[in-house]
């Protein structure tokens, strides 16, 4: 049996509401025309995870978005994002943010490429309509220009 | 995941903030990740969630969720 998780994130809000989980106004789905080992592959991180030397995250509202360099070498990655649940991934962000095993999935050739930036964010943002609103299509739109096939969103 | 009907998901059992293992281990978290894009072609319609079946602990234990619990009251 999973954990349940929204009876705790309920407690952890009080005494504001607990959050309300909201539908995407527009359906998402589109398919995939090409293989996972044909795909350009980005990561997506709500983790508010940035390179050292960008500029912070505020929390708790903060609609901005980072691009980080897919390079594992490119330099240290810092998590913004309020959560107490941080103390594990600031350890080691590679957990939620891997792009040292997607790096090796492309040498290995188990995907086509991987895309030069990845993308991170503020998760839990309650402006749920100027998420989908400015967030999203700005983040389609650099996935795009990217060529990317494939993009995988790691929720925090 | 179930109430956000993201295009596609896959569920792995591992306490939220350590979705491709514990720290430092490489080859679980390339293990992980292989998996979860493996799942692409078997999607067959919007909103569904294909669970990967990996466990956090070896044996099953589910004594996690206790500490894991601490851990998400913390931000208050």
């Amino acid at each position: 049996m999973p954990f349940d998780y929204l009876p705790v994130m309920a407690q952890n809000s009080a005494p504001k509401p607990p959050r309300v989980l909201v539908l995407p106004s527009k359906p998402a789905w589109q398919p995939a025309c090409k293989s996972v080992g044909e795909s350009r592959v980005a990561l997506l991180s709500s983790a508010a995870a940035r390179l050292a030397d960008q500029e912070p995250f505020i929390p708790r509202e903060d609609l901005s978005y980072r691009k980080v360099s897919a390079d594992p070498n490119a330099g240290e990655i810092i998590i913004d994002h309020h959560s107490g649940i941080g103390r594990v991934p600031k350890q080691d962000p590679e957990i939620i943010f891997p792009r040292t095993a997607l790096a090796s999935l492309a040498e290995r050739g188990v995907i086509g490429s991987r895309a030069p930036f990845y993308f991170s964010f503020m998760g839990g943002v309650r402006q749920h309509q100027r998420i989908e609103n400015e967030l999203a299509p700005a983040l389609a739109k650099e996935l795009a220009d990217a060529q990317v096939d494939l993009a995988l969103l790691v929720p925090y | 995941m179930s109430k956000v009907t993201p295009p596609r998901a896959a569920f792995i059992d591992h306490p939220v903030g350590r979705t491709f293992g514990p720290p430092h281990d490489r080859k679980r978290n390339e293990a992980v990740l292989s998996k979860a894009l493996a799942e692409l072609p078997k999607f067959t319609h919007p909103g569904e969630i294909r669970d990967l079946g990996d466990a956090w602990s070896p044996g099953g234990s589910r004594a996690w969720e206790d500490e894991l619990c601490v851990e998400m009251l913390q931000d208050r």
